[in-house]
C-alpha cells in the first residue's frame, strides 16, 4: 500500500539531489537551470501527493501553475544566458566572475 | 501490491535520472536524463491519478521546455567536461550535506504522518470521476483570477526572450513577403507602343 | 470477440489476463498498420507517377505489389554505417524516438463503435503529448550524426515542427471545445447524425489549418525543405543507412497515417457513415446495406482520402522556402485559429452548431 509518506519520501529524495546538483555544479550554468528544474518537480511531487491524499484539487491547480512559471522562467533563463554567450563566449560558471555588462 | 512494485521500480528509475543529470559528463546526456526524469514522474503522477498534469507535464515540459534546452546545448556548444578535481573533492561535503537535509525532510513528516490516518490510502474515487473535468471547474472559478495573471506570465516571458535575443544584423538581406505578394503588375511593367522597325 | 477472449483466459491472475487482452488487441493493429505503411510507400510511388502520366513501380510481383517487401529486405540487408566520432548510443536511439510516438498514439483512435485499444478520458491531450515527443528523434539524429548539414538539417526541422505543433494545438483545442469531451469515442459520437453535423463545416479554418499543419509536421512537401533531395540532400538523416534508416522512413509514413486518421476522427466523424441518415433508407435490405453502418470501413476510407491528398501535394506543390514555412505557421496560422476559437466561442455561447443539442 502506497502511503503519502513514500511519495514525500521520493519528493525529498529528488529535491536533495537537485540541491546538491546546484552545490557540486562547477561546470555551466544550464546544469544550473536543469537543477531548478528538478527541484520544481520535487514540489510538484509533494502538491499533487497531498492533493490526492487529502482528497483537494486545490494542490492540482497549483501545481498547474507552478508547471507554467517554470516553463516562463526557463525560456527566460535561456534567453539571458544565451546573450550572456554572445558577449563573453563561454559559460562555465568560473569565467563568468564579473558584474559589468 | 503490484503498485508499491511499480511506485518502487519508477522511484529508483527517477532518481537514477536524476542523479544523471548532475554526473553526466556530456551536457546532452544532462539533459537527456532530465527528459528521462519527467517522462518517469509523469508516469508516476499517473499511478497517483493526476492524470491531466501527467500529460500536461510530458507536453509542456519535455515537449517544448526540454527541446529548448537541447537546442541551446546544441547551439552553444557547451564542451564536453572533464570531471574536474574540485568535484571529487567536494562531493563527500556535498554529499553529506544532502544526507542532513535528507533526514531531516523526512523526519519532519514522517514523524508527522503516523498520527494522521488519512494519509495511509487513497480515497477510492467514483466511477464517473474525470480528473480534467474537476480541475477545469475549479480552476476557471475560483482560480481565475490567477489563471489570467498566468497567462500574463507567460506572454511577459515571451516578449522577454524575444527582446533579450533579437538582434539586427547589418546588411543582412532578408524578404518581405507582404511586399513580394502586393506588387502589382503596373509596377513591374511598362507597355510601350512602338513603330515596327524595318530593316532599312 | 474482447469478450469471448477473456472468457476463454478466465483461470489466469487479472494481471495477466489484462496484459494478454491487450496484446490481443495490440498486435493486429501493429501488423495492419506496418503493412499500411509498406503499401503506402507504393502507393505513393504508383499514385505520384500517375499523376506525372508515368506507371511507377511495376517489376516486382503482380504490378508492383511486392516493391514494399523487396525495399524492406533491401534495407534491412543494408550494412548500418556508423560515422566516425558520431554518439554511437544517441545515433541507434534517435530512430527509436521517431516511430514510437507514431505507433504509441494509436492506442486511444477509435476504431470503430465502442472500440478503441485505450479509450482514456484524456485522449486527445495524449495524442498531442505524443506529437510532441517525436521532434526528439529528429534533434538527436541530427546531433549524433556529428556532421554539419544533419545538425543544420535538424534544427531547421525541429524549429518547423515546433511551429505547426501550436497551431494544431490550438486547433484541437477547437474541436474540444466543440466535442466536450478529451475522449476521442466521445468526440467521435458526438459528430453523430450526417455529415452536416460533423466538424469539419463549423470548423472548417481548423480544419484545414489542422491538416495543412500535419502535412508540415511530418516534414512532407511542400513542407519537405529539412529533407528535401535537392537542397540537403536528406536533412538530419542523412547518415543514415540500412535498418536505421530503414525505421525513419517508416515513421515518416507512419506519422502521415496517424495525421489522416487523428484528422477524420476529430473533424470528419471517425468511424461514422454519412450514408446513416433516414435519407438514404432506401438501401436497406439491398445489396449496398453494409454502406450505412458505422464500420471501421468508413475509418478507413477517409483515411484513405487524406492520404491520397499527402501524396497529391507532393505531386503537385512547388516546395517552400523555409523562412516562408516559419512566416505560415507563426504569423498566418496561429492567428487563425486564434480568431476561430474566439468565433467557435461565440457560437457556442449562442448555441449555434451540431453541439447545440
Amino acid at each position: 500500500m502506497i502511503t503519502l509518506g513514500h511519495y514525500l519520501g521520493l519528493s525529498a529524495a529528488l529535491f536533495v539531489i537537485s540541491l546538491a546538483g546546484i552545490f557540486l555544479n562547477r561546470k555551466n550554468i544550464i546544469l544550473l537551470l536543469m537543477c531548478v528544474e528538478l527541484m520544481l518537480l520535487a514540489v510538484n511531487f509533494n502538491f499533487i501527493a497531498f492533493s490526492r491524499f487529502l482528497g483537494d484539487s486545490t494542490g492540482q491547480i497549483f501545481v498547474f501553475f507552478i508547471l507554467t512559471v517554470a516553463a516562463a522562467e526557463a525560456a527566460i533563463g535561456l534567453a539571458i544566458l544565451v546573450v550572456v554567450f554572445r558577449s563573453r563566449r563561454t559559460i562555465a560558471v568560473r569565467d563568468l566572475t564579473s558584474l559589468k555588462g | 501490491m503490484l503498485s508499491l512494485i511499480f511506485f518502487y521500480v519508477l522511484a529508483a528509475i527517477l532518481l537514477a535520472a536524476a542523479t544523471g543529470v548532475i554526473v553526466a559528463r556530456n551536457p546532452v546526456y544532462s539533459v537527456l536524463y532530465l527528459v528521462l526524469a519527467f517522462v518517469t514522474s509523469a508516469v508516476l503522477w499517473l499511478l497517483l491519478e493526476a492524470e491531466f498534469l501527467a500529460i500536461a507535464l510530458v507536453l509542456v515540459y519535455v515537449g517544448a521546455v526540454m527541446v529548448l534546452f537541447l537546442f541551446v546545448v546544441m547551439m552553444l556548444d557547451v564542451e564536453r567536461a572533464e570531471r574536474q578535481a574540485s568535484f571529487t573533492r567536494y562531493a563527500p561535503v556535498g554529499a553529506a550535506l544532502a544526507f542532513v537535509v535528507a533526514g531531516e525532510l523526512i523526519a519532519a513528516f514522517w514523524l508527522k504522518s503516523r498520527s494522521m490516518p488519512m494519509t495511509s490510502f487513497q480515497a477510492p474515487r467514483d466511477a464517473g470521476y474525470s480528473n480534467t473535468r474537476e480541475l477545469g471547474a475549479v480552476l476557471y472559478t475560483q482560480h481565475v483570477y490567477a489563471f489570467e495573471l498566468a497567462a500574463m506570465i507567460l506572454l511577459l516571458a515571451i516578449v522577454t526572450a524575444i527582446v533579450l535575443t533579437m538582434r539586427r544584423r547589418p546588411g543582412l538581406k532578408a524578404q518581405d513577403i507582404s511586399a513580394q505578394v502586393a506588387v502589382r503588375a503596373e509596377d513591374r511593367v511598362r507597355l510601350v507602343s512602338m513603330p515596327a522597325e524595318t530593316d532599312e | 470477440m474482447i469478450e469471448q477472449l477473456t472468457n476463454l483466459l478466465d483461470f489466469l491472475p487479472p494481471v495477466l489476463l489484462t496484459i494478454v487482452v491487450s496484446a490481443a488487441k495490440i498486435v493486429p493493429l501493429v501488423v495492419v498498420l506496418i503493412l499500411c505503411v509498406a503499401f503506402l510507400t507504393l502507393a505513393e510511388r504508383k499514385v505520384i507517377g500517375a499523376m506525372q502520366s508515368r506507371v511507377g513501380p511495376n517489376r516486382v510481383g503482380p504490378r508492383g505489389l511486392g516493391q514494399p517487401f523487396a525495399d524492406v529486405i533491401k534495407l534491412l540487408l543494408k550494412e548500418v554505417i556508423l560515422p566516425a566520432r558520431s554518439n554511437r548510443i544517441l545515433f541507434l536511439i534517435a530512430p527509436l524516438l521517431s516511430i514510437i510516438p507514431a505507433l504509441a498514439a494509436w492506442a486511444v483512435v477509435p476504431l470503430f463503435p465502442g472500440f478503441a485499444i485505450a479509450d482514456i478520458d484524456a485522449g486527445l491531450l495524449y495524442v498531442l503529448a505524443l506529437t510532441s515527443l517525436s521532434v526528439y528523434g529528429v534533434i538527436l539524429a541530427g546531433w549524433a550524426t556529428n556532421s554539419k548539414y544533419a545538425l543544420l538539417g535538424a534544427m531547421r526541422s525541429a524549429a518547423q515542427i515546433v511551429a505547426y505543433e501550436i497551431a494544431m494545438g490550438f486547433a484541437l483545442v477547437g474541436v474540444l471545445m466543440a466535442g466536450g469531451s478529451l475522449n476521442l469515442g466521445q468526440i467521435v459520437a458526438a459528430q453523430a447524425g450526417g455529415p452536416a453535423q460533423w466538424f469539419w463545416l463549423p470548423l472548417f479554418p481548423l480544419f484545414v489549418v489542422y491538416f495543412i499543419s500535419g502535412v508540415a509536421e511530418t516534414n512532407r512537401a511542400p513542407f519537405d525543405v529539412a529533407e528535401g533531395e535537392s537542397e540537403i540532400v536528406a536533412g538530419f538523416h542523412v547518415e543514415y543507412s540500412g535498418v536505421a534508416f530503414a525505421v525513419f522512413f517508416l515513421a515518416e509514413y507512419a506519422n502521415m497515417i496517424l495525421i489522416a486518421a487523428l484528422t477524420a476522427v476529430l473533424f470528419l466523424g471517425g468511424w461514422e457513415s454519412p450514408f446513416a441518415g433516414p435519407l438514404y433508407a432506401f438501401l436497406d435490405g439491398g445489396v449496398l446495406e453494409f454502406i450505412r453502418h458505422d464500420s471501421l470501413l468508413w475509418l478507413s476510407a477517409k483515411i484513405a482520402v487524406f492520404l491520397f491528398c499527402f501524396l497529391w501535394f507532393r505531386a503537385t506543390f512547388p516546395r517552400y522556402r523555409y523562412d516562408q514555412i516559419m512566416r505560415l505557421g507563426w504569423k498566418v496560422f496561429i492567428p487563425v485559429t486564434i480568431v476561430w476559437i474566439f468565433v467557435e466561442g461565440a457560437m457556442v455561447v449562442m448555441q449555434v452548431g451540431p453541439w447545440s443539442a
